[in-house]
């Protein structure tokens, strides 16, 4: 009732306690900004793009093992494996059909080409998330219960492991990577020169998450994930398949983990155990933000890029890993639940 | 409408029905009574398929759905209402009434319903935005109840609702219970407040140490000896 009583005093003693119950968030948007602002005075603008297309890259990675986290409860160490293949994907479509599209010589089919081949990996994501599920996951699920958590992070590392040797086993060791998508001048935006391929990147992360948001926030199927996650015998009481909800999930982050390998390319070449890095850089995010929190995990994706690149900036390049660890490891000191604090009821219960 | 036979059921190594068997017809008000830690939630947890029976079967409308999903015994039309509410919390009053409705296709069948669940408990309506996680426990037992009416189920199993509520709270929602049946739903009613309980129903069994021990048309039940010692402290 004291929000209709709206004086001038109110609204301060409203606004300080609002600060003090969210003091996490207030402290590190607060930060966040004054980090992005030295960025662009000491980078100028091509850094402060690096942060964009990195944080989108992360985000997209990030919101995967959110969703598997939340509603599965699976703490997912083989996501960077669905990166790799995505990225082997994407090489393997995008090779031969540049080739055929180039002697047709068709600016359109030539444009087309990485599409496709993002398109592909996507689909060929999705197909082994289900894959994987139906034979991992769902049995385990089925048989018991007990100690769930970390029977699934077993798991996934031993998942892991088979499918980076796996790999090496049937491809070999060597590198595969492509110059760049498209074959065209760079964009001059604020006086720095981006690469075309860098901008796509960030526009195919950008518009995933938002298509993945509008799904889970406005669709019946996207509703019933949510309440899978936030409560699973209440979701099967009103009718849901539990086990459709949750091949569905793991196959749609193993899809986005597929897309991001495939539009980075460029960037990161398809070897065996290309997915370390962007692995371990999306779990930075989501334990700085909160197990299972889907919303955090895009923000937490921005968060980690910027101190990534502060970091590049102000204390050198091969501190980048070092100070977002240092930071993660402060923050579960301080705040064990993530800086946005949502607990995952999951957890506990089970 | 629902039948157990010899119904054994449990947790792990740890049974706690033996062998219960009884009817509910279509159109009744039945209530199932017992001390704590007879088994009645259990009960009505197996009727739900959310615990898989050890012996016995269980029949809705002549058909056995003992080894079924929950999912599919909730599409088939019957709705449990847990004593743990299992509400969505971080999402609002709607999108929980929404998803009661998960099961019925027709989008103009499932605001109907709303409609109907809104005017039954108005309260609901002026609170339609509010998360549930923080509505007052009154109101969320309501929303529980409206969620699960929200799939048009012919049978209703409810479980304590009055638990934990004031008693004129414990009298609104008994009275949306009476507009229900009004209405044609056959509800299976699990409740600790006996004397009002035994006021509303038509029929009740008593559950002791996972037995039926005794059953009867409700105001029969009420003059019994033993259920007055037992239960209602006279």
């Amino acid at each position: 009732m004291a929000k209709e009583t709206s004086t001038a005093p109110t609204t301060t003693v409203n606004f300080i306690t609002w600060i003090k119950d969210n003091l996490p968030v207030v402290i590190v948007t607060i930060f966040s900004i004054i980090l992005f602002i030295m960025i662009g005075f000491e980078g100028g603008p091509p850094q402060l793009l690096n942060v964009i297309v990195t944080g989108c890259m992360w985000a997209l990675l990030a919101t995967g093992l959110a969703l598997v986290f939340g509603v599965m409860n699976i703490p997912h160490f083989a996501h960077g494996e669905s990166f790799m293949v995505g990225a082997y994907i994407a090489y393997f479509t995008f090779t031969p059909l540049n080739k055929i599209f180039l002697a047709t010589g068709s600016k359109f089919l030539i444009y087309l080409g990485p599409f496709l081949a993002i398109i592909a990996a996507g689909l060929a994501g999705s197909v082994l998330g289900i894959i994987i599920e139906k034979l991992v996951f769902a049995p385990l699920r089925h048989r018991t219960k007990e100690g769930w958590i970390m029977n699934a992070f077993l798991l996934t590392v031993g998942m892991s492991f088979v499918l980076t040797n796996g790999t090496t086993l049937a491809m070999g060791p060597n590198f595969r990577g492509i110059p760049r998508y498209f074959d065209v001048p760079s964009v001059e935006i604020m006086g720095a020169f981006i690469a075309v391929d860098r901008i796509v990147a960030a526009i195919i992360s950008l518009v995933t998450i938002g298509l993945l948001w509008f799904f889970l926030r406005w669709t019946k199927l996207g509703r019933a994930i949510r309440a899978v996650s936030q409560d699973e015998t209440g979701a099967q009481l009103v009718g849901i398949n539990l086990d459709f909800i949750q091949t569905f999930t793991f196959s749609l982050a193993t899809g986005m983990a597929a897309i991001s390998g495939a539009s980075l390319l460029f960037m990161f070449q398809a070897y065996p155990t290309v997915g370390l890095t962007p692995l371990y850089f999306a779990w930075y995010v989501v334990m700085l933000v909160g197990l299972g929190n889907v919303a955090g995990a895009i923000v937490g994706g921005f968060l980690v890029a910027l101190l990534q690149s502060g970091t590049q900036l102000f204390i050198g390049l091969s501190w980048q890993s070092v100070v977002p660890t240092a930071i993660m490891v402060l923050v579960l000191m301080l705040a064990p639940s993530g800086i946005f604090g949502s607990e995952v009821k999951g957890v506990q219960e089970q | 409408m629902l039948e157990l036979k010899n119904l054994d059921s449990g947790y792990d190594f740890l049974q706690v029905l033996w062998e219960v068997s009884f009817t509910v017809e279509q159109g009744e008000f039945v209530a199932l009574i017992g001390p704590n830690g007879a088994g009645k939630s259990t009960t009505l947890r197996t009727i739900a398929g959310l615990i898989k029976p050890k012996g016995g079967d269980i029949l809705f409308n002549g058909e056995s759905i003992k080894a079924k999903a929950p999912h599919l015994i909730s599409r088939m039309g019957i709705s449990y209402v847990s004593e743990a509410l299992n509400l969505f919390t971080d999402m609002s009053v709607k999108e929980n009434l929404l998803l009661g409705a998960y099961a019925v296709k027709e989008k103009e069948t499932q605001l109907k319903t709303l409609d109907y669940v809104f005017e039954l408990f108005p309260r609901l309506q002026e609170r339609k935005d509010q998360l549930a996680g923080t509505m007052s426990g009154g109101e969320r037992k309501m929303l529980a109840i409206a969620r699960g009416m929200m799939s048009n189920p012919t049978l209703m199993l409810v479980d304590e609702p009055s638990l934990g509520l004031q008693p004129n709270l414990t009298y609104a929602v008994f009275e949306a219970l009476l507009k229900l049946r009004k209405q044609g739903v056959t509800i299976l009613l699990v409740e600790q407040n006996v004397n009002a309980t035994l006021d509303i129903t038509d029929r009740a069994y008593i559950l002791e140490q996972g037995k039926i021990v005794m059953s009867g048309p409700s105001h029969e039940m009420k003059a019994n000896d033993h259920v007055r010692n037992a239960y209602l402290g006279i």
